[in-house]
């Protein structure tokens, strides 16, 4: 390894660590950096508020932004390459659609956060299960699944438009609104232990299979003459990244942006191949995440809904990414 | 030509004391003029909130199809409800106004909201009926359109808009010189929210201004628009003395009191987390009843300071203006924090 990759690769990892502390120093009430600190190591002196504040309410935050941040770029990064266009990401597949539909049903009915969630799960479950019985039918080509994901998507969002428009516009319309347009603000503990697993494992597995996702990249019958499986490769990575999408979407709400434009910077920093792209959207996600929920819970009193933020620092990011690319090609000056 | 003013003349005679009589002309609250026959006798309202002016000043057998806030299927409505609307089944309506509907019921008059009915009112003017449309988002606004659906509805409802606005002014003014002696640092912080924990009210919106009639402080004035989400964190800032939660909605006190995250606020570790109770209405959002709302507030606020008899106004109220005898049981619901 030289010294330039060292160099990136500790980087990466140090990135999303002082991002991850940098957070946990700011809110909404202020707290001195030495009291967060005393309250992280356990030392005796800060108030029940101030241990209260940072241990359960920033904490486990800024730990679901890093999760979710992380999940949605290596998802992006690795859909970006298995259905070979840069222009996807987690969404491709209407896991978030069928996701947004299991929550606002679910607010329909209750207002409990678990069953909320369990209920957003539930649905992208279903929606995935929807295209993957289209890819059984048809074959599980990349042009099966998309369209399969495009038609199970305006499916859901249908149903969607139906419940909110039979919800009570004073309680249930809003809270669905305000789920739609992503936020960690709700985050408690006992949200965390299906997330960090399903993101611990999926990151995991991506990581293993980061090089294998190079082969997928080419034209199928290639990949079949290096001796890949295609087919049931593409399924086994589809159905992980569904479930890491699933995971993300069901606490967070739908979040745009971050799983397509996050890897195309990691991509424009560590290049195209998966073994570095991986790991650096992964730590680029988290960060983008972290940073954005800090800036949604601390500006206002009232909470700035996270998809808003990801579209505002998303368009402009993504444009500068599509003008660099015009100009490698010589299109634009 | 000396002919041709004669029958003027003549046709101002027969048709100008008439005209005075059976056409009227106001000014709506998004600025509109309606000119519209008298009396009325077929009422439509897509407005859960005009419904119920309508309602309080006596007009209720008039109306054809109404909206009722909060109220979308027969199921949703209170046992009281049903009581007090015998004929709800048949007039309860919910989602966006259907047109030919409205045209078919031989409406004479459709109530409808400024804020979202602009375009309906539009079409139902072409087809030549009236449509009064409503923006009452502040206590003064509440009561110009309780006077001007008196207007709408002939004189004995004149005379009952004047005397309910005279009964908010009597409360407020009670509510405000019980209180006169109590200085701002002594005054309720209070946290209103609803629909979900972490969803607050803005400064913009009319419960504060029924917290601040109830001399309390809306600790979310500084927030605008509608339902705003807030974090803990701010809410610990805010630190509340009190909390109340809307009546709709499914939050419930004991999911802030029995809830860990919130044992640090004021509110939860004093116990004064409250529901706003219902019978009819939503008391907080800007119907008549409202103005027990000020009353419930303001009793829950400071119980000891505030010589109102609840149970006496709200009877008073129902009795007034709803025509409608409460049991025990629900004089009890309403008045109890």
């Amino acid at each position: 390894m030289n010294q330039s990759r060292r160099y990136v690769n500790w980087l990466l990892l140090f990135i999303p660590v002082a991002t991850f502390l940098f957070a946990l120093f700011l809110g909404r009430y202020g707290i001195r950096v030495f009291d967060t600190v005393r309250v992280l190591l356990g030392l005796d002196g800060p108030t029940d508020v101030f241990r209260a504040l940072i241990l359960r309410v920033r904490l486990p935050r800024v730990l679901a932004a890093a999760c979710v941040g992380a999940n949605l770029a290596v998802v992006g990064a690795s859909f970006q390459g298995l259905f070979r266009n840069p222009l996807v990401d987690s969404r491709i597949l209407g896991v978030s659609s069928g996701a947004a539909f299991g929550a606002a049903l679910a607010l329909l009915l209750t207002s409990q956060g678990m069953l909320i969630q369990a209920s957003a799960f539930a649905f992208a479950m279903v929606a995935i299960g929807l295209v993957m019985l289209v890819g059984m039918r048809f074959g599980s080509s990349t042009l099966v699944l998309v369209i399969g994901g495009i038609l199970v998507g305006a499916l859901f969002n249908s149903l969607l438009g139906l419940i909110k428009y039979v919800a009570d516009p004073l309680s249930t319309l809003p809270a669905i609104t305000y789920w739609l347009l992503g936020s960690l603000n709700a985050t408690q503990w006992s949200d965390l232990p299906p997330l960090l697993s399903i993101t611990g494992l999926g990151l995991s597995f991506f990581m293993l299979l980061r090089w294998r996702l190079n082969l997928l990249t080419v034209s199928d019958t290639e990949a079949m003459a290096m001796g890949i499986r295609v087919r049931l490769l593409r399924t086994i990575l589809v159905s992980v990244g569904t479930l890491m999408v699933a995971a993300s979407v069901a606490l967070a709400g739908t979040i745009g942006w971050i799983g397509l434009v996050v890897p195309h910077v990691a991509r424009a920093w560590v290049g195209p191949d998966h073994g570095r792209l991986i790991p650096a959207s992964a730590a680029l996600g988290a960060t983008t995440l972290i940073l954005l929920d800090t800036v949604a819970r601390t500006v206002l009193p009232s909470e700035i809904p996270l998809g808003v933020l990801t579209g505002l620092i998303g368009v402009p990011a993504f444009f500068l990414l599509f003008l660099r690319f015009l100009r490698a090609r010589g299109e634009a000056r | 030509m000396n002919r041709i003013w004669i029958t003027l003349v003549l046709a101002c005679c027969l048709t100008l004391p008439g005209s005075a009589q059976s056409e009227i002309t106001v000014t709506d609250q998004a600025g509109y003029t309606v000119t519209l026959k008298q009396p009325i006798e077929i009422i439509t309202s897509v407005h859960g909130i005009a419904t119920y002016y309508i309602y309080t000043l006596g007009g209720g057998d008039r109306l054809d199809t109404a909206y009722y806030i909060g109220v979308k299927t027969l199921s949703s409505a209170s046992d009281s409800m049903l009581r007090w609307e015998p004929r709800l089944p048949e007039l309860l309506a919910y989602g966006d106004p259907n047109i030919e509907e409205i045209v078919a019921s031989g409406s004479e008059l459709v109530l409808a909201d400024g804020a979202q009915h602009e375009a309906i009112a539009e079409q139902l003017r072409e087809l030549g009926i009236p449509v009064v449309l409503y923006r009452a988002e502040t206590p003064s606004e509440m009561k110009e359109a309780i006077a001007l659906t008196g207007t709408l509805l002939g004189p004995s409802a004149e005379d009952r808009a004047a005397s309910f606005i005279a009964d908010y002014e009597r409360l407020v003014n009670t509510v405000s010189s019980d209180l006169s002696t109590l200085d701002e640092q002594a005054r309720a912080r209070v946290l209103f929210i609803g629909t979900s924990l972490t969803k607050a009210i803005s400064g913009e919106m009319y419960q504060s201004s029924l917290i601040a009639a109830a001399g309390g402080i809306c600790v979310t004035d500084v927030l605008f628009g509608s339902w705003n989400e807030v974090n803990l964190e701010q809410i610990l800032l805010w630190n509340p003395q009190i909390i109340i939660i809307p009546p709709y909605g499914m939050i419930q006190p004991a999911d802030i009191l029995e809830n860990p995250d919130w044992q640090v606020l004021d509110a939860v570790q004093s116990g004064r987390v409250y529901r706003m109770p219902r019978l009819i209405a939503p008391m907080d959002t800007p119907v008549p009843e409202s103005l027990l709302g000020i009353a419930w507030m303001a009793k829950t606020f400071y119980p000891e300071r505030v010589s109102l008899d609840l149970a006496q106004e709200i009877e008073r109220f129902y009795t007034a203006y709803y025509g409608f005898e409460l049991t025990d049981e629900e004089i009890g619901i309403l008045s109890s924090p």
